[in-house]
């Protein structure tokens, strides 16, 4: 009866997700009348606006991924090393960008970072792009934080640094022979996560005026019928190649030793 | 003048442990250890859990600071130096092996952040692999080996870059009996090999008097005594040491006569007794008996009591008897002879040793 009632619910939940995606997925292919094609995909892809804004983004999403993981992979590490007692709270506040709006976080940067600021970072093109980096960061952050510290958990972070230590490695070698090669499939999730967010973002984007992927998409939305449908299609493409490769890569992590009796 | 006398002392010390003490908080973990060790010796740190057996260790390695004394390394302090300056070879309970790197990437790590060659690191490697008998699993992943193999991996890592010391922390604890005692004994052979001055961390005293050279017992942060195994069993200093390294029988007595060393104990007077000097008629002492002391056939000189067995133990080579007489319960270690079935429980029991042999408290 319960296990009905499980199956059920899960082939409810399961429509509810899977039908508006089958019906986007269904119009997409409808452009030509009367028969199904890919007339709505070809045209998105050929439009020079979409390649751009696509590899502007790829771009930023890439250079997130390095900044993310330089803050957040020695931060995680520290933390769990010398400073345990600070873990609720480094946590709660790498959980704020989930509750604090982007649109406040942007108006924020605009606001301190604007051309009459001591660091007037929106005054170039290449001071805007770092800003919005910096944004997508923050927006990661949680993913990224997260996943690196579940990943620190799965090995003995203060033995294996003493180990390292006592054969001579410095910080530098402890966090990128030791540490990082041990977490690596766990910074590979986050990443591909962040490379999800980037991608899809659209307020930081829109309100710092940079050519990204998701301004690009609201304003196809707004005019066209069919390329929206097929530009969400590829989005959520996109999206579930990054958790695919996530799930696969787990395979791959490396295997913590066996369990040490006490 | 103190200073100079006090090098002096340890001028021939390979590793000197000079004054140290190390509080957390307002907590002293450590109330000053004083200990010089030689060049290839091999010393057991033995002490019940919490003692400070790990934290002393941790200041040798340079994981703690001492909040006072000095730690002296061939002629060089070396108490600021950070732990990877300190050319100190580790072997943790834990293993602790590298996961993402195979059983050679774990051996030759240390040669290979002090920037080694190639061809050095690797010839290295396998002579380390062949001094630990598992040249065959040089491309194992950790996970891949058993508790044994990973722990012997472990201190071929520790080896590998020539440490000038070695520091174990409880190497074998995680591991089985039979392991753990084969292990053990090839552990010393290496240290013997290497002539490789060692510190050994240990709860377990058998481990601690088989393998060492001298043996450091701690009790609540203090050194007990520092002597040879076969000094700390025979000639425990205090009462916390006769009572942890190995087993030990108690009576309490009353001193009859000082001059002659007769003391009155479970219902009995005992002749002959050592006393420890300035002993007084009168005064309360206590006697402590080995098992392997006791006996039960008589020799000359002899003292002997009986008493009734309450309990008997069948160890294999060895039986372990207890008795109880006058009120006091002693244990009583007899070799197995396979054509005489061991006594009865309830039957009554002589048992004879050596006035020698007694130890007081
Ligand atoms: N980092 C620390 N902070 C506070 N107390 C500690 C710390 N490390 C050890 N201690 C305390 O010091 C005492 C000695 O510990 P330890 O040297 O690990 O003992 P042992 O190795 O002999 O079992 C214990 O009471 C332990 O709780
Ligand atoms: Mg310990």
């Amino acid at each position: 009866m319960t296990r009905l009632l499980a199956w059920i619910a899960f082939l409810f939940g399961a429509l509810y997700f899977a039908l508006p995606l089958i019906g986007m997925t269904e119009f997409s292919l409808k452009m030509r009348r009367g028969v199904y094609s890919l007339d709505a995909y070809v045209k998105v892809f050929a439009d020079p606006r979409f390649q751009e804004t696509f590899s502007f983004s790829v771009m930023m999403a890439l250079a997130t991924i390095a900044f993310g993981v330089l803050l957040v992979v020695p931060t995680a590490y520290w933390v769990r090393l010398k400073m345990p007692g600070a873990r609720p709270w480094i946590e709660f506040v790498t959980l704020l960008p989930l509750v604090i709006p982007a649109i406040v976080i942007v108006f924020g940067y605009i606001r301190l970072y604007n051309t009459s600021s001591f660091l007037p970072l929106t005054g170039s093109t290449t001071g805007t792009n770092i800003l919005l980096m910096f944004g997508y960061a923050t927006l990661a952050l949680p993913y990224m934080y997260r996943s690196v510290d579940t990943g620190l958990r799965t090995i003995d972070v203060a033995t294996l640094t003493e180990a390292a230590q006592s054969l001579g490695a410095g910080w530098v070698t402890i966090l990128s022979r030791v540490i990082l090669p041990n977490v690596l499939i766990a910074v590979l999730s986050g990443a591909f996560l962040t490379f999800a967010i980037v991608i899809g973002e659209f307020t930081m984007a829109a309100l710092l005026d940079r050519p990204a992927f998701g301004p690009y998409m609201q304003l196809l939305g707004a005019n066209r019928a069919y390329e929206p449908a097929a530009l969400a299609v590829i989005a959520f493409g996109i999206t579930w190649a990054c958790m695919a490769l996530i799930q696969l890569l787990a395979r791959f992590a490396p295997k913590p030793a066996k369990p040490v009796k006490e | 003048m103190s200073a100079v006398n006090n090098s002096k002392a340890n001028s021939d010390a390979f590793l000197a442990i000079n004054g140290v003490t190390k509080s957390f908080g307002a907590v002293q973990v450590v109330r000053g250890a004083d200990i010089a060790i030689s060049k290839g010796e091999f010393v057991s740190f033995l002490g019940p859990s919490g003692c400070g057996k790990t934290t002393i260790l941790r200041m040798v390695a340079g994981f703690e600071t001492p909040t006072t004394g000095r730690i002296v390394i061939d002629g060089k302090d070396i108490t600021d130096l950070k732990p990877n300056q300190r050319k100190i070879g580790m072997v943790f309970q834990s293993y602790a092996l590298f996961p993402n790197l195979t059983v050679a990437g774990n051996i030759g790590f240390g040669l290979k952040v002090a920037g080694k060659a190639r061809a050095e690191i690797d010839q290295r490697v396998e002579e380390m692999l062949k001094l630990i008998g598992l040249p065959e699993l040089s491309d194992r992943f950790p996970w891949q080996l058993s508790g044994g193999q990973q722990q012997r991996v472990a201190l071929a890592r520790a080896l590998a870059p020539r440490p000038a010391v070695l520091l174990l922390d409880e190497p074998l604890s995680a591991l089985d009996a039979k392991i753990r005692v084969s292990l053990r004994e090839e552990i010393r052979a290496i240290q013997k090999e290497l002539g490789i001055t060692t510190i050994f961390v240990t709860h377990d005293q058998e481990e601690a008097l088989s393998m060492s050279d001298r043996v450091m017992v701690m009790y609540q942060g203090r050194i007990e005594q520092i002597g040879a195994p076969f000094e700390v069993y025979n000639h425990p200093k205090t009462k916390f040491v006769a009572n942890f390294v190995g087993t030990l029988s108690t009576m309490e007595g009353t001193i009859a006569d000082a001059a002659k060393g007769s003391v009155d104990a479970a219902g009995t007077r005992f002749d002959g007794v050592r006393l420890p000097a300035g002993a007084t008629n009168g005064a309360a002492v206590t006697l402590a008996l080995r098992p392997e002391a006791l006996r039960r056939d008589r020799r000359d000189g002899d003292l002997s009591l009986s008493g009734e067995i309450i309990d008997v133990d069948f160890l294999g080579s060895v039986i372990r008897i207890d008795i109880k007489a006058g009120g006091e319960k002693l244990s009583l270690d007899a070799f197995n002879d396979p054509t005489t079935p061991p006594p009865a429980i309830g039957e009554t029991m002589t048992v004879h040793f050596a006035p020698d042999a007694v130890l007081t408290l």
